[in-house]
């Protein structure tokens, strides 16, 4: 009697011999030639100025990023202008998150609560965040608050939502097993609900933190002296695409980044699903 | 109040003797239209019997039961354990679960502790207790291990195990072995009367395979095919155990419930 897991580990301690064949499929060599492949088109397409004059090439992009790092633009360097961002990020998408989360999980597990939220969430959820921008700024001015107002905005909704879902997916037998063990509510919420609705969470806190960047990038492009939004929109109106697309790069990293930081979260707190996961 | 009913549950002197009397129940679906699930069923269970409800799919047997667990309460009729009306889920039943229910987030030992974690157990002690189940269960070396990373079979010795490590006097199992192949079944069947004879408990035991009721039991309950469900016959299963499938008293009784069911269980 071997477990699943077992079988998974002993089948990766062997070690295959070394073909053609396995090179020509292995997962690692196929990476590199995709990569290999879009990079080749990217700096063949630019080299050729086949779009026009607009597009840098790959080394250009990465050129200018160091310049970037070593030269101020508004007073921040690249770092500055991405922490500006990173920092907006993770201010409205905690302060969203903290409200938006226990809000979702008493909306599921009590009726009153969510009889009386449920009526003015539904009234904001088809508004795009994006929407709020210019009232934003008419309330709290051009500084940080209205950036962090819109990530809010944008972040709440999602974050809500998967926790709401969360608990009303959880399979109801599992609250039969607590009740027979001799649990009381209280256990069947807290052994049962929470810990069976944390991946929902998890979901939806991954989803709030792209809508968060969408957010933060379109408050930056309407007004801001700093972040990676500003970055971009300056090198569109310097006409320089190795600026804008340099601003592009450095804010998927750090949206990537922002990303695994919460899948790290995950990971700590959702110990059972590590080993799912063989991604 | 629990330690008494451990030492009581160890001694093996408990008075688990069920009953249910008359029950039947109606559940009502979307505000008017009913469904009579159960009809008049009345049932007694001796102390430390192994008792079998045979009946083929969607006869009402998961809810009578949930009903006997308190999951449930009877339209009409009651069912008493050990002197007492049962109105709610308690620690004197453990109920064994068709489809594993097994808590994702939990390893093993987690799950099986979870019965004596919730009545407030200490962790040294509750941590032996578990450890005694899985070990019996034959999991050993797989406490730290979460759900998905186990077989089936696997699946429901952690469901069983965690059943038993509340202590129950009565356990209740509905289709346990359902979702198994026929080799893993069989060796589940086999070491439910190890455990049976190891532990004993007073058990009802849910299935819809024949073969499985005549393994196990001391006594069948074979339901009627269709709903409302009622009992049809009863069996009393007076071969030696251990028994075996191909023995010829085995396959004349199976022959004979077989015959009396216009159904092939
Ligand atoms: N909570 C409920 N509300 C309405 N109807 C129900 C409910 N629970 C069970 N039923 C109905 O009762 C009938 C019998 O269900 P039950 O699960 O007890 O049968 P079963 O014999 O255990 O079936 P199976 O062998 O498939 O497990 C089913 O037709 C089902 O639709
Ligand atoms: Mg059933």
């Amino acid at each position: 009697m071997t477990s699943i897991a077992n079988e998974t580990q002993s089948a990766k301690k062997e070690r295959a011999p070394i073909t053609v064949k396995a090179v020509l499929t292995n997962k690692w060599f196929l990476y590199a030639v995709s990569l290999t492949f879009f990079f080749g088109l990217w700096d063949y397409v630019a080299y050729k100025k086949i779009l026009g004059s607009s597009l840098a090439r790959p080394l250009e992009v990465v050129n200018y990023m160091g310049y970037m790092i070593n030269h101020r633009l508004a007073g921040n360097s690249l770092w500055g202008h991405a922490w500006a961002s990173t920092r907006r990020i993770l201010i409205g998408f905690s302060i969203a998150s903290l409200i938006a989360v226990p809000l979702g999980l008493m909306m599921a597990l009590n009726k009153y609560v969510n009889a009386i939220v449920k009526p003015i969430f539904d009234l904001m959820k088809p508004m795009p965040p994006i929407a709020w921008i210019s009232i934003s700024i008419l309330w709290f001015g051009i500084g940080e608050p209205s950036k962090v107002f819109i990530i809010i905005i944008g972040t709440f909704v999602p974050c809500l939502l998967n926790a709401y879902n969360g608990v009303r997916l959880v399979e109801p037998e599992l609250y039969d097993v607590v009740r027979v063990l001799g649990g009381n509510r209280r256990d069947e919420i807290f052994q049962v609900c929470f810990p069976a609705a944390f991946p929902a969470i998890f979901a939806g806190l991954q989803i709030s933190l792209s809508v968060a960047w969408t957010c933060v990038l379109a408050a930056e492009l309407v007004s801001a002296r700093s972040g990676l939004g500003y970055v971009i929109i300056k090198g569109m109106n310097l006409g320089r695409p190795a600026m804008v697309l340099g601003g592009m790069v450095a804010i998927a990293l750090a949206a990537l980044m922002t990303s695994q930081l919460v899948g790290l979260l995950e990971k700590v707190l959702c110990p059972w699903k590590r080993e799912i996961e063989g991604l | 109040m629990e330690d008494g009913n451990k030492t009581m549950a160890e001694n093996g002197n408990t008075h688990a003797k069920i009953s249910c009397k008359n029950v039947s129940k109606t559940f009502i679906q979307k505000g008017t239209q009913q469904v009579h699930v159960l009809d008049g069923i009345s049932l007694d269970v001796a102390e430390n019997e192994f008792v079998v409800i045979l009946g083929p799919g969607q006869c009402g047997k998961s809810t009578l039961l949930r009903i006997m667990a308190g999951l449930e309460t009877a339209s009409t009729g009651s069912v008493i354990i050990n002197d007492k009306e049962v109105d709610g889920p308690g620690q004197d039943r453990g109920l064994v679960f068709q489809s594993y229910m097994l808590f994702a987030w939990k390893t093993v030992m987690g799950n099986v502790e979870m019965g004596p974690k919730l009545r407030g157990v200490g962790k040294e002690e509750r941590r032996k207790v578990a450890q005694h189940y899985i070990d019996m269960v034959g999991l050993q070396g797989f406490e730290n291990k979460y759900p998905h990373q186990l077989s089936g079979g696997m699946k429901q010795r952690a469901g069983i195990a965690r059943a038993y490590a509340n202590q129950p006097q009565v356990m209740l199992l509905d289709e346990p072995f359902g979702q198994l192949d026929a080799q893993t079944r069989i060796y589940m069947e086999q070491e439910t009367v190890r455990i049976w004879e190891q532990e004993k408990r007073t058990v009802i035991f849910v299935t819809n395979n024949i073969d499985e009721a005549l393994f196990l039991g001391d006594r069948i309950i074979c339901m009627e095919g269709k709903l409302p469900g009622r009992i049809r016959e009863v069996y009393d299963v007076n071969l030696p155990r251990p028994r075996k499938f191909t023995d010829l008293d085995f396959l004349k009784l199976r022959h004979e419930i077989t015959e009396a069911s216009e159904l092939t269980l």
